[in-house]
């Protein structure tokens, strides 16, 4: 599933500069017939043959009566509003923020019992890190969806269902992204903890984690963007109205609206307004962090 | 023990404690690195431990506060038997400060929370009694003013000063000292010898791994040459310096002081 690419940040990269620049040194360009400079300018007059060349097959390809009438027909997306801002927003916002907390925590447990000096304890960290990286979230989805009222006779409210089954999921994922901040936190810091009288869990608490977690802010906002799409998965399972989140506000309005993909459109914004934000928020960290030690 | 210092003395007074190690073995794998090792530091004495590189300085020092456990023998650290199975190792550890090569200062910290965490978090100091403590420590170590920055913003000298102040905020009685200098510029030595050579001054008990063979002469009331995980040669400074008896010594010194007439 997704997870598999922690890098995949969705962001396109806008400030990159598109067009061939204009090259101010051209007559340098003489004394050194075919050198470089030449050669790069000739490539980028390539790429940007081929990008207008692309836009004119597609303007042309396209059917824009269709498009305009079933992907960009925003005037007959209203009746979605407000619901899927009051609702489905907030109920994906819900399920990524629930589902994280669980996967943070969970993931700090797994990540120091992986790190655990008692065997089984590092044992049981692994076969579960496996075992969850290793099968599709939606099977957990069905899993605490269908399976625990099965078993147990109870029905999870879906709230709870998704906390359970998309946190129990990333708990592995971010365990070992948090592993490997702790292992990157030089030794010596550990060691003058301790020899500052600290007990070896306050030198953990104090000094470790906390440099560990700047260290791994990058790919743990990652994996709140892929948190943020993964809580679609919950369509498998039957949602009443006040538990809908955006995916099933775009699809059901495909059916209910005769505005074509146009619904889906909008929820994929709002999707965006979640991740483009956060991934942005990443390389901010990323950037800090690469500038100066205190990361 | 916990002694809660009263807001900074300008001259501190040390209560010091001394060291006792008695045949000192450790291993790691196949390889011995320290022979049983016997070494005495008295209340207040300056020792200075010098040798080649893993004749197993470090380790010894290591042992002293158990960041390294010994196989056998016995270390006694003032009232504290380290190597004891039920002795409290944070207790201990209170009363021993350390400084590293590497500084280890806490990078996430500002200087002064460098030298107040421990302070709050293990001795159960006030927030403003802690900084208090902080900033005369920071004070005598020529560091006044820098409480705010960030390690990364300090020179080498400098950061290795903050530690020294950082050991100091616990009041320890007894200071170990793992090549504090190693790693530093040449220009800025001075400034962390000048520390050390003060603390001295004030009968701090420290036990120094040093290649600055200067500074162990001038400061050391004891210098321990170390060779293959066994103490070759101790003695007074100037003698086992000036005038070294042992084969190995005087070799180690001869390459130590003129490295530039060493002959392959």
């Amino acid at each position: 599933m997704s997870q598999d690419q922690p890098g995949r940040a969705p962001v396109p990269q806008l400030d990159a500069d598109a067009g061939p620049a204009p090259v101010a040194g051209g007559d340098q360009d003489a004394a050194r017939p075919g050198g470089a400079r030449r050669r790069r300018r000739l490539s980028l007059g390539v790429q940007a043959a081929v990008f207008v060349a692309a836009i004119i097959v597609i303007a042309l390809a396209v059917d824009w009566q269709t498009v305009g009438e079933s992907v960009f027909n925003f005037a007959a997306v209203a009746p979605m509003f407000p619901d899927i801002i009051l609702v489905g927003f907030g109920n994906t916002l819900l399920y990524t923020v629930t589902s994280f907390a669980v996967g943070l925590v969970g993931g700090m447990l797994l990540a120091l019992m992986r790190m655990s000096a008692f065997p089984p304890y590092r044992w049981l960290a692994t076969v579960y890190t496996e075992f969850f990286r290793g099968v599709p979230a939606l099977l957990v989805f069905l899993a605490f969806g269908y399976g625990v009222p099965f078993a147990f006779g109870v029905q999870w409210p879906i709230p709870v269902v998704v906390m359970a089954s998309l946190g129990l999921v990333s708990a592995a994922y971010i365990s070992e992204t948090l592993r490997a901040g702790l292992q990157a936190v030089p030794k010596g810091q550990y060691e003058a903890a301790r020899s500052l009288g600290m007990p070896g869990w306050r030198a953990m608490v104090t000094i470790v984690i906390p440099q560990a977690f700047r260290l791994v802010l990058p790919p743990l906002t990652n994996e709140v963007i892929l948190l943020t799409k993964d809580s679609s998965l919950v369509y498998v399972l039957g949602l009443a109205a006040h538990e809908f989140e955006l995916t099933k506000f775009g699809r059901d309005g495909i059916t209910a609206l005769g505005a074509g993909l146009t619904p889906v459109l909008v929820a994929g914004l709002m999707y965006l307004i979640i991740t483009v934000p956060l991934s942005l928020l990443a390389r901010r960290f990323e950037s800090r962090s690469s500038r100066g030690s205190r990361s | 023990m916990t002694h809660p210092s009263p807001a900074g003395p300008a001259a501190p007074t040390v209560n010091a404690s001394g060291v006792s190690i008695t045949g000192l073995n450790k291993s790691y794998g196949a390889n011995h690195v320290l022979k049983g090792i016997d070494l005495t530091v008295a209340p207040g004495e300056v020792v200075c431990l010098i040798g080649p590189s893993g004749s197993g300085k470090s380790t010894l020092l290591r042992c002293v506060n158990l960041l390294e456990v010994p196989d056998s023998g016995t270390v006694t650290v003032g009232g504290f038997e380290a190597t004891d199975e039920d002795v409290d190792l944070n207790a201990m550890r209170r009363h021993v400060g350390m400084v590293f090569q590497q500084f280890n200062l806490f990078p996430h910290l500002t200087v002064l929370e460098n030298c107040t965490v421990a302070q709050v978090k293990v001795l159960r100091r006030g927030k403003g009694e802690a900084a208090e403590v902080a900033r005369t420590n920071l004070e005598r170590v020529g560091l006044a003013g820098m409480e705010k920055r960030f390690p990364d913003q300090l020179s080498g000298g400098q950061q290795q000063r903050v530690a020294i102040a950082r050991a100091l905020s616990m009041d320890p009685q007894l200071m170990l000292f793992d090549e504090p200098t190693s790693a530093l510029d040449p220009e800025t030595v001075g400034e962390v010898l000048a520390v050390m050579r003060r603390l001295a001054g004030v009968g701090m008990t420290m036990l120094v791994v040093t290649h600055e063979m200067s500074f162990a002469r001038e400061v050391a009331d004891r210098v321990v040459f170390m060779d293959g995980g066994v103490v070759v040669e101790e003695g007074p400074a100037a003698q086992v310096i000036g005038n070294p008896q042992q084969q190995r010594t005087q070799d180690f010194l001869a390459r130590v002081l003129n490295p530039a007439d060493v002959d392959f």
